[in-house]
């Protein structure tokens, strides 16, 4: 057995509606107002909802994918022999290429370069989209990232699951470094089939926890993160952002799309993830909750949070983000891990906007009317997805 | 099996030689001699993406020599190149056109519907890890399944790979059931 060493978060950034970089997306969180607005890149004639979190001007997804992993190396300080030691772990959907940007003003506009991601083929709707693992391989040679690449289309725990499978690299010694990217853009296709199942909120709002909630919104989200061994890190004279200091992944085995109502498997990844940490219930004094503001998903993830904290839960301060900056889908575990880290750093909590009152289905303490004041080191951020797939992931401040 | 590149492309190098090695419990494919088509599967339609799934991953659980522990966690890897492919185009082709799309495809829009479907039928609570191979699929599945079973989260490892034929029609699934390798 290799020896146990801390897994660092040296570096972040990310891309949001509420524009570019950590700072923008924190201010966001903390402002309590959503990003939701009509979607212009596409026409949504004939669906039930119109709105999405949409950042207006924005490249196509492997323009921005490039630019968030080298801020989020620059913000790590690596220089680019460390960089071409790092592996790359890549969240985004994986259905059949969709040309996801460039946009302007949230309108599409022709990408007529040959960029750098197409390698020169081109198709009838100009730079040809490259498969999947494909465009890993690519986006790492183009952002100098030698370490080997795997592509997680795990929905909406993807993100999530390649930090946790990043950490548990990092912990066995399998390398020092890791990179974390993941990119969700608003396009046609997931927008009409979340409207198709009616899974989007007619109301126009993200209601997590809160009575009268309605479903989901869709969210732009790009974002890297940097994770390393502590010991790579004060080697090289950095400073963390972060520790990852647990994390767990485990699925319900009860329904395909359905969340078990008893929270069975989310609970048992929030133990596995306290449990790596060493640390008990009582130490978390935030949750970045998964909640998507939909009925049955945001009351399971209550009951699951009453099984994993026990009394603790009513007590810990909750917020979901995804009220302010959409859902991200594949990348919502790493905008989510970003916001968790932020918001630690920062000593502000986000609040959960759409509240319209308590929902007796979650009895948990709902950071709703303001942001409050940090009161512990850690918090975690909760993700779970269709298959009953479940993760947790537990950030200590530095 | 499609986006196979050279065997070992997906596995992390610098594993510490002799760690967690797991064991092969049982693999199946379908089809196998004999085999028609997959049985349908409830709730899942357009593709023989899912029923792929679940009749391959049926087939390795039956042939598992002992019951599972009790308690214990298995965990489900599905890698496949591009998902259900044949119902993403339909998707596709559908919005394109400004039609709209049925809502069984949403719920069958990700590979982890199947993985979870698969997992509910045989009550696996382990994670569900679904993959687009970047280098020799079972090499990249196997590296999954391993790095579960090391760091704790799983007892056992359902690998499943899915075989496309050039036009991207889903032809076969693998399925190999891992256990045994250390945990921490």
């Amino acid at each position: 057995m290799v020896e146990r060493a801390p897994v660092t978060i040296s570096g972040t950034y990310a891309v949001s509606a509420f524009g570019r970089g950590v700072d923008a997306l924190l201010a966001g969180v903390l402002s309590g107002v959503p990003a939701f607005r009509p979607v212009g890149r596409f026409a949504t004639t004939g669906r039930r909802v119109t709105v999405a979190a949409t950042r207006p001007d924005v490249a196509t997804l492997p323009q921005e994918l490039a630019d968030a992993v080298d801020a989020a190396c620059v913000t790590a300080g690596l220089d680019p022999a460390q960089r071409a030691g790092a592996a790359l772990l890549l969240a985004t959907h994986g259905g059949p290429a969709t040309l996801a940007g460039p946009y302007t003003d949230d309108r599409p506009v022709a990408d007529t370069d040959d960029p750098w991601w197409a390698d020169g083929e081109r198709d009838d709707a100009g730079p040809a989209w490259p498969e999947l693992p494909t465009l890993a391989v690519r986006l790492a040679r183009r952002c100098g990232l030698g370490g080997p690449t795997r592509v997680y289309t795990t929905a909406c725990v993807s993100a999530s699951s390649a930090v946790a499978d990043a950490a548990a690299m990092i912990h066995r010694g399998d390398t020092d470094r890791v990179v974390v990217a993941a990119g969700y853009l608003v396009e046609p296709d997931q927008f009409a089939l979340f409207d198709a199942g009616r899974a989007l909120a007619a109301d126009g709002a993200v209601r997590p926890f809160s009575v009268g909630r309605q479903g989901l919104l869709l969210g732009d989200g790009v974002a890297a993160v940097v994770l390393e061994s502590a010991a790579a890190l004060r080697a090289r004279g950095g400073s963390p952002v972060a520790t990852l200091v647990g994390w767990g992944r485990a699925g319900d085995a009860h329904h395909p799309c359905q969340p078990d109502p008893q929270g069975a498997g989310l609970a048992r990844a929030v133990g596995a993830a306290l449990g790596r940490a060493g640390l008990p219930a009582g130490a978390v004094g935030y949750v970045n909750a998964n909640a998507t503001g939909t009925g049955f998903s945001d009351a399971s993830e209550a009951a699951a949070l009453r099984l994993a904290l026990g009394e603790q839960a009513g007590q810990v301060p909750v917020s979901s983000t995804k009220a302010l900056h959409g859902h991200a889908l594949e990348a919502s575990g790493l905008l989510e891990l970003v916001v968790t880290v932020a918001a630690l750093g920062h000593g502000k909590l986000p609040v959960n906007a759409g509240w319209l009152g308590p929902d007796p289905a979650c009895p948990l303490d709902v950071v709703t009317a303001a942001p409050r004041p940090v009161t512990s080191r850690y918090a975690l951020s909760l993700n779970a997805a269709f298959g009953g797939a479940n993760t947790a992931l537990l950030v200590g401040a530095p | 099996m499609t986006g196979t590149r050279g065997p070992g492309h997906g596995i992390v190098p610098g594993r510490p030689a002799g760690h967690g090695a797991p064991r092969v419990l049982a693999q199946a494919c379908w089809p196998e001699p004999g085999d028609g088509p997959p049985p349908p599967l409830p709730g899942f339609v357009h593709s023989a993406f899912a029923p792929l799934v679940a009749a391959a991953a049926g087939r390795c659980l039956e042939r598992r020599p002992s019951p599972a522990p009790a308690g214990s966690r298995c965990a489900v890897v599905l890698v496949s190149a591009a998902g259900d492919r044949p119902s993403a185009l339909h998707v596709r082709s559908t919005v394109a056109a400004g039609g709209r799309v049925g809502p069984l495809f949403f719920f069958q829009s990700v590979p982890n519907s199947v993985a979870g479907q698969v997992a509910a039928r045989w009550g696996l609570t382990g994670p569900v890890v679904c993959l687009s191979p970047t280098g020799d699929p079972r090499a990249d599945a196997t590296a999954e399944g391993e790095l579960l079973l090391y760091d704790g989260d799983a007892d056992e490892a359902l690998l499943v790979l899915i075989d496309e034929a050039p036009d991207a029609t889903p032809t076969g699934a693998v399925a190999v059931l891992l256990g045994g390798g250390d945990s921490q």
